[in-house]
């Protein structure tokens, strides 16, 4: 039972980076359409930003995490004006280009920065446990759930409760019609393409203590962010929730049975027999025009 | 206040329409009609630069907005009401009139409550969703976003289409009082022929792209209707 509880405990610490990350994937895919390949290598960069910070500038990274989600923001930024932008009538086209935008980044870090993987370290008030009955929780991995939790409650007020929110959604909604009424829908487009790489960026800083850096590092974790997105349902913040919250816990409980292998190939038949079930995911947009 | 000189519009290579001119002064009221397919919405969505592209001088206001994209032409002050009405499904009634907004260069982001004297209706169901409303509330609402911008001018394409009668007769009464009692420029596009005699100040019966006949509203007798527009 006790492992049962603390298998549980570290999946809920993994659906909850993965959480971060798929909610930008979500964005991004949900309001343009863009199936961003890049998005793991911006979750890469933020873990290289939140490096650079503590080893140039003695930064913790709960110090850094403001400046890090600017900085992948403002090359999420100049990805979607200097190519998506310009793919948006050719989808197909978009896969391949963020693709390769993605392998460039990769190379990039491991060209000037190196491919050994690189530590940074837990934040000096976060280190620790906190052991309730026989369940041993890491300070930090509750840490970045509350904060996964609150990213998700602020991505939710950015949308349903700002003047950008509303805009955001009358784009997806009618592109033509919002630029009838005043709305630049380029401008929007890139908004949320940069806020979503920021969030992918601060993902990528809160996986530093936990897993080790190195240029590959997002190509992983994009494809079960991937999985998230499909499994929630496209436009759905909770569906996102709730997907990455069952593929975290499947994941940890799968390979507590079985294996690490085992255990991924289990939870991948899994999400084939619901796609099979539900093609539109958990909580599918119901609209009537 | 609009005026067109020789204006192109295409889509892809085709010009859809041709060698367009004609000029509407503040306060009156051009109607545009002709049968299917001949332009009559691509005319009004060349108003609003969203054909792919066009060629010639469109004037309103007094600036050239022929270069200018569609979100700098709304924030003039030119409020379109879309053939199908295209209210956002998804969003309530408060939201699609708030969105109307948007396009106000003074940033204001009031309801504005004569719309609600106009339309009841839509006080009543401030809380639904657009995609929820009848096709007749649909035009309602999709005329009240249009005036939260303040429009100096309108452009209603077909706004009776598909519309049950008593309610079309209320969308006239509206068309007029907006024209007469709040001063706006309107240019709607639509068939019915009693109407438009009577309310236009100015009219254009589109055929293939060209303009086949314009003139002062009187000009409209039957046997123009006749010529023209029955099949």
């Amino acid at each position: 039972m006790d492992a049962i509880l603390n298998q549980a405990f570290a999946g809920l610490s993994m659906a909850s980076i993965l959480l971060i990350v798929a909610l930008g994937l979500a964005i991004i895919y949900g309001s343009m359409g863009v199936i961003n390949l890049a998005h793991g290598e911006f979750v890469m960069l933020g873990a290289y930003a939140a490096w650079a910070m503590q080893s140039f500038l003695g930064f913790s990274i709960l110090v850094s995490l403001p400046f890090i989600f600017v900085a992948i923001a403002v090359v999420g930024w100049v990805v979607e004006r200097g190519v998506v932008h310009r793919l948006y009538r050719r989808p197909l086209d978009t896969i391949l280009a963020t693709w390769g935008i993605g392998i460039v980044l990769q190379q990039l870090v491991r060209m000037f920065i190196g491919p050994e993987s690189l530590f940074v370290a837990t934040p000096t008030i976060l280190e620790g446990n906190t052991v309730i009955g026989a369940v041993v929780m890491s300070n930090y991995r509750l840490f970045v759930i509350a904060f996964a939790v609150a990213v998700l409650a602020a991505t939710w007020g950015l949308m349903t409760r700002t003047e950008f929110g509303t805009r955001l959604r009358a784009v997806i909604q009618n592109r033509e019609i919002s630029e009838c009424y005043g709305i630049r829908a380029e401008k929007v487009y890139a908004t949320t393409f940069a806020y979503g790489a920021g969030l992918a960026g601060v993902a990528g800083a809160l996986l530093t203590p936990l897993v080790s850096t190195t240029p590959s590092m997002g190509t992983y974790l994009v494809v079960d962010a991937f999985l998230v997105v499909i499994i929630g349902g496209v436009g759905s913040l909770i569906g996102t929730a709730v997907a990455a919250g069952a593929v975290g816990e499947a994941t940890a409980l799968f390979s507590m049975l079985m294996n690490d292998t085992l255990g991924r190939i289990a939870v991948l038949l899994a999400i084939i027999l619901l796609i099979r079930f539900r093609p539109n995911g958990l909580f599918p947009q119901t609209i009537r025009r | 206040m609009l005026e067109a000189t020789n204006l192109y519009s295409y889509y892809g290579k085709s010009p859809v329409l041709q060698d367009i001119g004609f000029h509407l002064d503040k306060g009156q009221i051009l109607t545009v009609l002709g049968r299917n397919g001949v332009g009559k919405t691509t005319l009004m969505r060349t108003f609003m630069g969203l054909t792919d592209r066009m060629t010639g001088r469109l004037m309103f206001n007094g600036k050239d907005i022929s270069a200018m994209r569609t979100s700098e032409r709304a924030m003039l002050g030119i409020g379109y009401i879309p053939q199908g009405r295209e209210v956002i499904p998804r969003f309530t009634v408060r939201e699609n009139i708030l969105m109307g907004c948007y396009a106000r260069p003074d940033g204001k982001r009031v309801l504005p409550e004569f719309v609600f004297e106009l339309f009841p209706i839509l006080k009543e169901f401030m809380d639904r969703r657009g995609g929820d409303l009848s096709g007749g509330q649909q035009q309602q609402l999709a005329i009240a976003r249009a005036l939260a911008m303040d429009p100096k001018l309108l452009v209603l394409d077909e706004p009776t289409e598909g519309i049950q009668p008593n309610i079309v007769q209320q969308i006239h009464d509206v068309i007029i009082r907006l024209n007469r009692e709040f001063g706006i420029t309107i240019v709607v596009v639509e068939q019915n022929v009693p109407f438009a005699r009577r309310v236009s100040d100015r009219f254009l019966v589109i055929d293939k792209g060209r303009v086949a006949l314009t003139g002062a509203g009187a000009d409209l007798t039957d046997e123009v209707a006749e010529k023209h527009l029955t099949f």
